[in-house]
């Protein structure tokens, strides 16, 4: 007899970034499955699903609401750091716990939450590392005027910088925006070696669109695109570089590393609460410190070891280019010569 | 102050925490570890070996006997733990020079932006001392260097000139101006002196 745990599914179905959450429901779902017809397993998930509609002000009260009518106490959800930051205080004071599985901008070890996909010394730095010997020292700089954004350009700045590299210019668009011509005719007439693009939703959509007509051969570069997104941008999106802790390849289970990283953190939860009777009800800390260091999630950062890969999109898929092996999230880039000790996440079954 | 925040170089700091053994001090360990330093509680008293980069420290029990420096010198940014927000404890802490504050009870988060603001203020007052000192410095050799142009005048220079040698032996000495000038008054004494006991 199986023990029935439920857990939250906090993922916007629709909206701006609705392909990302989608990957991510899609993930977490078979695994979902996966675990239920799994006798070796004593546990039984059931999702209790809520869905914000992509709009900043339903975070919160779903949160709760979750956490008021059924018995879930760890949550899968949120895209945006934005929604992240808004279900935080929910989440404190129930003593839940959020899986958060989306490449972030780092600087955050919350208490109450997992983050399960990239921080940039996941994906920007080695981004960077591989990119300037190749393209060049001047860097250019587009981003949604969002904190992933702004973020991610003040990091690849002072990186890039400190290495002697020169910033071409910083151009930020409000969230939705797609008048990028103005962005894009700089990048013409600056013509700087590489680009990194933070835009997110449609507006990366149009500058790539926009850019595959005007310059196609400026490297862009991008910490967080995956193959869930290539489909919207078409031929367009040929040439794109992406860096993240998976690409798909042909045979493998999951389409995109949000697809990946959800079934990941479902399979761990299932993992925990199979390991430790009664624990679903603990928080984090707890749940943690009881596994005593078994898991792939740190329990001074709740971060995970992740690969770093550098892949290119070529006919709506991705090429890995480079592969680093798995590295300890650093979320506050103040371990840089971390032993790479821990048990690294495993993104494919 | 300009420049951007420097974050990079946060890497193998070492934070020391002045409270009694309690939550607020377990919650602020917590978030330095996660964020990467090593952390040390202490209470009442620092230890006298204390190497740390930052002092986050209690303001609700805290005493002056607490620190081995006068107040407001620490040699470290300090981070004021306030709980009641009273006028005379916070003139307390103040006196002690805090550089940032967290209000009590601290739960999850706040460690890190008081860590760069403490760090951010201390430089800026670092910076300012340095450069009050070297203006009073400066304030008090006026008289010098009138003395010293004075001198040159005495022995021939338009005052033009004499401000202009001064600032090219400066220069080439790399030696402040003030200090220059009194080397040429010690100079000029001296070749007195000799004269007279001739």
């Amino acid at each position: 007899m199986k023990r029935r745990i439920e857990i939250g599914i906090l993922l916007s179905r629709s909206g701006g970034y609705s392909a990302i959450s989608n990957a991510k429901y899609k993930g977490a779902m078979a695994a979902i499955a996966q675990v239920n017809q799994n006798p070796a397993l004593a546990v039984e998930l059931i999702p209790v699903e809520r869905d914000p509609l992509g709009q900043i002000d339903l975070y919160a009260p779903l949160c709760t609401e979750i956490l008021r009518d059924s018995e879930a106490r760890h949550i899968l959800g949120c895209v945006t750091s934005w929604s992240r930051k808004e279900v935080l205080p929910v989440l404190e004071r129930a003593g839940a716990a959020l899986w958060y599985a989306v490449p972030y901008e780092g600087f955050e070890a919350s208490a109450h939450v997992v983050y399960m996909h990239a921080c940039p010394n996941q994906h920007l730095l080695p981004l960077l590392d591989w990119a300037m010997p190749r393209f060049g020292q001047r860097m250019h700089l587009v981003a949604s005027n969002y904190i992933w954004g702004w973020e991610i350009n003040r990091l690849a700045r002072e990186v890039v910088t400190t290495r002697g590299g020169e910033i071409t210019g910083e151009r930020h668009l409000s969230l939705g925006e797609t008048g990028v011509d103005g962005m894009v005719e700089e990048i013409a007439a600056i013509r700087p070696d590489f680009v990194m693009n933070s835009l997110i939703g449609p507006s990366q959509y149009a500058f790539v669109a926009a850019m595959h007509e005007r310059m196609p051969g400026v490297p862009i570069l991008s910490c967080n695109l995956t193959e869930c997104e290539l489909p919207l941008m078409g031929a367009a999106s040929d040439g794109l570089i992406a860096a993240g802790p998976y690409f798909h390849t042909p045979g493998a289970a999951f389409e995109s590393s949000h697809e990946a990283a959800g079934h990941a953190a479902i399979m761990e939860m299932a993992r925990l609460f199979d390991a430790h009777p009664g624990s679903e009800r603990l928080s984090l800390a707890e749940l943690l410190s009881l596994d005593a260091n078994e898991g792939p999630i740190d329990p001074q950062t709740h971060h995970t070891s992740l690969p770093a890969l550098i892949a290119q999109a070529e006919g709506g898929a991705f090429r890995v280019l480079h592969s680093l092996p798995a590295r300890p999230g650093d979320p506050y880039l103040t371990r840089p010569d971390r032993s790479q000790t821990r048990q690294k996440l495993r993104l494919v079954t | 102050m300009s420049g951007q925040l420097r974050i990079l170089d946060l890497a193998g700091a070492k934070a020391a925490i002045l409270h009694r053994p309690h939550a607020t001090a377990a919650a602020i360990e917590r978030q330095l570890r996660a964020i990467g330093l090593s952390a040390e509680t202490h209470w009442p008293e620092l230890p006298d070996t204390l190497a740390v980069d930052f002092l986050f420290f209690d303001v609700d029990m805290g005493f002056d006997a607490q620190f081995p420096w006068p107040p407001g010198q620490s040699p470290m940014p300090m981070i004021a733990l306030i709980g009641s927000e009273a006028p005379g404890r916070i003139e307390w802490s103040l006196s002690h020079g805090a550089h940032a504050q967290l209000l009590k009870p601290v739960g999850d988060n706040g460690v890190y932006s008081a860590l760069l603001i403490a760090r951010a203020a201390f430089q800026v007052r670092h910076g300012y001392t340095a450069r009050i000192g070297e203006l009073e410095g400066r304030l008090a050799a006026r008289e010098t260097v009138v003395r010293a142009v004075m001198t040159l005048v005495a022995q021939g220079m338009t005052d033009e000139d004499a401000f202009a040698s001064l600032r090219r032996m400066a220069t080439d000495r790399r030696e402040s101006f003030e200090a220059v000038a009194a080397r040429i008054i010690a100079r000029h004494d001296t070749t007195k002196t000799n004269g007279g006991g001739r």
